[in-house]
């Protein structure tokens, strides 16, 4: 048996070979399908662990605690908090104040946000976002500050930090301690320049580089002296305490709300979930077309394989003579198509990542390797090579053995 | 000839017909032929063209099946076997030598004659030095590496025989194997195909020149696909019937008198003088 796969092999290899224009087309058809398809899977691989990063920056540590009923809907593809940005948040600084005396809570930290214009005395920076916190949120972030120090319990309402980008476009300089700007109305003065290490995909998205970082008391001043909590972030002390803070935290706000369950408790890859889900939807609907490619390159193989039992009935008639079985040409013929599928599989495979990293130059995250990318342009390239030569193999191996000798060319 | 009646026939064939064509236009290219074929036979087929020779040859070598009657390979009925067994009854009981040699022109003399070992699982390198070793008895080890097309048609029928032989076979088809070559490779090609039947191998050949029938134990007529005489039936086997009576051509007259005393031929010979 495996003597006679090995036979097929080499037989295969040599017909190909004797038809290297034509193999080399369709070996290419199935490169550029598999190619399509590795490429997006690539690159989608690689904004998953670009958000998954930025969920382990707290390994485990960190659940965020959102307002809002909880959406069941799993495939809904957008930020919860941005739907509900008109309506009064069901968070309220009680929520706060009780989740920070949870045992196990390091920091329980209020996350409000007030969009403004910044004047200073030589610039302005139209819509900036006014970041409104508590000083834990230095724990929960990923922030260095580059001078000065973060807001601490002592300080002013009148003063802010501010992150490196707005700090040089509004004062041309990434050292603006002490300067002042203006926003609704009131003075600020600088106290510190932080930069964010990477992007915050679970804090409301604010750009902490060009955001304001104020007081929570100063933020409810500008809100009319109510708070309108967004976001509350809980870091537990130690990972292993996230899943049972996360239920006391429940049961607690439950009883705060009268059990109205208006909010929603996530934690580690849940909190990037809607992020996740719109990247995966994507995913699926760009392998969906690339597939396409494949199918075309797939019938690329059918088109070749059914010429060459065409041009070669004449020798499937000789090897039936000489004692072939049907079962020994279909496998002839199949092999063949598996080799040519094979090889564009491996050929696109390797293409697929080369055109990724291209393609990354122009964005923002590198693609990434994975076992499943791998294992899915196999898949492919096995199925694909079958489907589409089991049929011409058939067709092979049914030809009538004294036609197939009547045959001249 | 005596006839062994005392062993089971290799091939028995009881009132087989093969059809062309539906209703009206049905064309019986075998009608309703019993036929007995016993170990070590020669036979020569004969008769015009369109008489059912080559369909009879082709449905005891299992490439075709007739539609009505009883075919009996070794005491066993073919029809109740499956496709893969008439397979490997072809790869190893039967070997077929076609007109138009029918070589696997990508393949180079040694790998068509190592072919059908492929079927029966034999290792690539024991396939050719078999295969090579055939090829010595035809002396045609030195054309090993040729391509088929770069041969002499006798030497492409030589091929293809080897190629029927490479398995050991005991039964040889020969569908007008001389017909595409010119007498004097004939007359190698029918020497080397009685020199198998020497070595107790059956053979059955069809074939369109009589002369030919000189090589044969037994000759066949065959007309509009019924068989029309058989020497086998003749009261007196040392009388055979017309074919052989005519006359061989200068050639083959020239051949048996180098090789005398050599095959059968040369009794059937005699008589036909």
């Amino acid at each position: 048996m495996i003597q006679l796969l090995t036979d097929h092999v080499q037989n295969a290899y040599h017909s190909l070979k004797s038809n290297r224009g034509r193999t080399l087309l369709t070996v290419l058809g199935i490169a550029i399908g598999i190619a399509s398809v590795t490429c997006t899977l690539a690159i989608s691989d690689g904004v998953r662990n670009m958000v998954d990063t930025q969920v382990s920056a707290f390994q485990g540590r960190l659940a965020v605690v959102r307002p809002g009923f909880k959406s069941h809907d799993p495939n809904q593809l957008v930020n919860p908090v941005t739907q509900q940005s008109f309506s009064t948040s069901t968070l309220t600084d009680a929520d706060t104040s009780a989740l920070a005396k949870l045992p196990n809570v390091e920091a329980a930290v209020p996350l409000m946000t007030i969009e403004g214009t910044i004047h200073a005395q030589h610039a302005t920076g139209p819509n900036s976002v006014v970041l409104a916190t508590t000083p834990d949120f230095a724990k929960v972030s990923n922030i260095t500050m580059l001078s000065g120090k973060f807001l601490d319990d002592t300080a002013d309402n009148n003063t802010a930090v501010i992150g490196v980008q707005l700090a040089i476009s509004l004062f041309e300089t990434d050292h603006p301690i002490g300067e002042a700007f203006t926003l609704r109305g009131q003075q600020f003065t600088v106290v510190g320049v932080l930069r964010q290490d990477s992007a915050p995909i679970n804090f409301n998205n604010v750009d902490l580089n060009n955001a304001v970082v104020v007081s929570f008391e100063q933020g409810k001043n500008f809100n009319q002296g109510r708070s309108q909590i967004q976001q509350i972030d809980l870091l537990t002390k130690k990972a292993s305490d996230l899943e049972s803070v996360t239920k006391q935290a429940k049961t607690k706000l439950l009883a705060k709300h009268l059990g109205e369950e208006d909010f929603s408790i996530t934690s580690g890859k849940a909190i990037t979930q809607p992020t996740s889900q719109l990247f995966q939807a994507m995913t699926g609907v760009m392998t969906a077309i690339a597939t396409i490619s494949l199918v075309v390159g797939g019938i690329g193989i059918m088109n070749i394989m059914l010429v060459g039992v065409a041009e070669r009935t004449r020798e499937i008639g000789i090897r039936k003579a000489v004692g072939a079985s049907q079962r020994a040409i279909v496998a002839q013929f199949l092999i063949e198509a598996l080799i040519m599928s094979g090889f564009g599989g491996l050929i696109g495979y390797g293409f697929g990542y080369l055109s990724a990293f291209i393609v990354s130059v122009f964005l923002y995250f590198t693609p990434a390797f994975s076992w499943g990318t791998a294992g899915i342009a196999l898949i492919m390239m096995v199925a694909v090579g079958l489907f589409f030569g089991l049929y011409p193999a058939l067709k092979a191996a049914r030809k009538d053995t004294i036609e197939s000798l009547r045959q001249y060319h | 000839m005596p006839k062994a009646t005392t062993s089971t026939p290799v091939i028995q064939l009881t009132n087989l017909t093969k059809r062309y064509g539906f209703g009206e236009t049905a064309h019986k290219a075998l009608d309703d032929v019993t036929l007995t074929i016993e170990k070590g036979e020669f036979i020569a087929v004969m008769g015009p063209s369109g008489c059912g020779k080559t369909t009879l040859l082709n449905v005891i070598g299992l490439l075709d099946r007739a539609n009505e009657g009883d075919y009996h390979l070794d005491g066993k009925s073919v029809a109740s076997l499956s496709g893969k067994q008439h397979a490997r009854i072809r790869s190893n009981q039967i070997g077929i030598v076609f007109q138009s040699f029918n070589l696997i022109h990508r393949l180079n003399v040694l790998e068509n004659v190592a072919l059908p070992l492929t079927y029966s699982g034999i290792p690539h390198t024991k396939r050719l030095e078999r295969a090579s070793e055939i090829l010595k008895t035809f002396h045609l080890q030195e054309r090993e590496y040729y391509m088929p097309w770069q041969l002499s048609g006798g030497q492409m029928q030589r091929v293809a025989i080897a190629r029927a032989l490479v398995n050991r076979p005991s039964i040889i088809l020969a569908d007008e194997p001389t017909g595409n070559l010119d007498s004097r490779s004939s007359h190698v090609i029918m020497e080397e195909l009685s020199q198998l039947h020497k070595q107790g191998n059956t053979i059955i050949m069809v074939t369109h020149n009589p002369n030919l029938t000189s090589y044969a134990s037994r000759v066949i007529n065959m007309l509009d696909g019924k068989i029309a005489s058989d020497t086998s039936d003749a009261p007196d086997p040392t009388i055979p019937k017309k074919p052989v009576k005519v006359p061989l051509n200068h050639h083959s007259t020239k051949r048996s008198k180098e090789k005398p005393a050599k095959t059968p031929r040369k009794k059937t010979k005699k008589a036909a003088k």
